[in-house]
């Protein structure tokens, strides 16, 4: 459904992205990780055209989103984004965070918007919250009002640029969880993450990004039993430890060899 | 005789009162001179801000450009070259005007609304404002941030949609505080038209003060004055102070 072909993409004499190309089908979630730096976030930029790659295609549905006569606000509203900070619209209620696309893209009514909104924030499990001001919300209520106005669009794919990396730990459950109900519900998912457990449940498959490049790939038992290459291995055992690994750093602290 | 003590000092200021009909146009001439120029100026120094900032590369040159060259320079330079501009490229545009006589308690007063140097006074007013006040909305539109207009254009809306209705009402809100400094200027920068011959309040208080059949102090006068404008400008603060309180997002 959505193609990218030997995408690259530089900021001035930054090359951030050298030649990246994959597939992802019709109702699959792919997780995209690695280092800081390593080019997640414009990669997610470049398929929604935030920041056109320099060179390469992106097919989305067959159309080549890079080609110049693109309607680039036409193909975004099909593409959904979900950011680190949740970027919600500080002046609007939640309720309105996620009508305004439907009322000024999409063209429904305010009446239709409002319907479809509440529909949405209860998917969310945020309905509760409809009438608050996103500062009036904790991260994690706010990043789910970012989930409930990218899903509300009906996009063909939405595009998660690390939803949790920014929430305090004990927010960071109800958000993967609204996660997981819509990848279960069969929407079609790119998520740069660091949630192995997120990914162990849903992706169909992940990719290790390094340096602009994609370094490996494969299926979440491929990488948690037997991941290839030592930069890979190095970089999860990392995130072992943060992620509850903690026996192992125990065991580097006390100086004993693992 | 600035400094000379007097018998009666609270004299001159009934003195002074007796020329009400004269304050009164001046105040009035002074309130619609200011009125249009910050309207003139909002406006204008929106449209300008948004092109710095949104417009790309030229366009935002020339913004900036318009700008600088209408801080840079001094606004009674402004005032007089606007007044003379026309006459010295041949067009004429005196010979109308737009007044009012109307009888209040008894005097006779005159309100001159439109002549040439009302014209002159309210476009360079207004001109000059918007270069202020453009800065004032650059600043509150880079404060909203990038993320909301990201954010916006990630959901498929046009830039301008997005400036529209998500980068204005924000960054609206957030410059009154400090758009109130312009507010507060603007009324006391009026005076400059009183070097083309607009009978605003200085150069009615000129009049009282050199009247033939009455001798006041000026320092009266300038208090009188001054007091007005305190008045006013304290009234326009609270306003927006108000304003402010009211617009405010509830939570941030």
């Amino acid at each position: 459904m959505l193609e990218l072909k030997n995408v690259w993409k530089s900021y001035e004499d930054l090359q951030v992205l050298k030649g990246i190309s994959f597939k992802i089908l019709e109702r699959e979630v792919k997780v995209i990780f690695g280092p800081s730096g390593s080019g997640k976030s414009t990669l997610l930029r470049c398929i929604n055209m935030l920041n056109p790659p320099d060179k390469g295609e992106i097919f989305l549905r067959g159309k080549n989103l890079n080609a110049p006569e693109t309607d680039l606000n036409a193909i975004r509203s099909r593409i959904g984004m979900v950011f680190q900070h949740f970027n919600l619209f500080a002046h609007l209620k939640a309720i309105d965070n996620v009508s305004l696309g439907l009322r000024r893209v999409r063209g429904f009514s305010k009446e239709e918007a409002r319907v479809k909104a509440l529909e949405t924030l209860e998917r969310v499990k945020m309905t509760k919250w409809a009438d608050n001001y996103p500062a009036q919300l904790s991260g994690g209520q706010q990043q789910r009002v970012g989930i409930a106005r990218a899903l509300a669009m009906e996009p063909d794919v939405i595009l998660f640029d690390e939803p949790t990396s920014a929430l305090d730990p004990e927010l960071i459950g109800d958000v993967l969880q609204v996660m997981l109900d819509i990848a279960k519900s069969g929407t079609t998912m790119i998520v740069v993450t660091h949630e192995m457990g997120f990914a162990r449940a849903v992706a169909s498959e992940m990719i290790f990004l390094g340096e602009g490049a994609i370094l490996e790939k494969g299926s979440p038992q491929h990488f948690f039993t037997s991941p290839k290459s030592e930069r890979v291995k190095k970089f999860l055992e990392q995130l072992d430890i943060l992620y509850g690994g903690h026996e192992k750093l125990l065991k580097h602290s006390n100086g004993e060899e693992s | 005789m600035l400094f000379q003590a007097r018998p009666n000092p609270f004299e001159d200021f009934l003195k002074i009162f007796g020329f009400w009909d004269h304050l009164l146009t001046g105040f009035i001439t002074m309130l619609w001179l200011y009125g249009l120029a910050i309207v003139i100026g909002f406006f204008l120094g929106l449209l300008l801000a948004i092109v710095r900032q949104y417009g790309g590369k030229i366009f935002s040159r020339v913004a900036t450009g318009y700008i600088e060259i209408v801080r840079g320079t001094p606004l009674l330079a402004q005032t007089l070259l606007l007044f003379y501009l026309p006459a010295s490229l041949g067009v004429q545009i005196t010979g109308w005007e737009l007044e009012f006589d109307f009888i209040l308690l008894g005097k006779d007063l005159t309100l001159t609304l439109f002549n040439h140097a009302i014209l002159i006074g309210i476009i360079t007013l207004g001109l000059n404002s918007a270069a202020y006040q453009a800065e004032y909305f650059r600043g509150a539109i880079l404060s909203v941030g990038e993320g909301q207009i990201t954010a916006a254009e990630s959901l498929g809306m046009t830039r301008l949609s997005g400036i529209y209705h998500v980068v204005l009402p924000q960054a609206l809100r957030r410059v009154i505080p400090s758009w109130s400094n312009e507010a507060a200027y603007l009324p006391k920068y009026t005076v400059v038209v009183y070097f083309i011959g607009v009978k605003e309040l200085f150069r009615e208080a000129f009049y009282i003060m050199t009247h033939p059949y009455i001798a006041v102090d000026p320092l009266a006068i300038y208090i009188v004055i001054a007091i007005i404008f305190l008045v006013m400008i304290t009234l326009i603060s609270k306003g927006l102070d108000i304003l402010h309180k009211r617009t405010g997002i509830p939570g941030l």
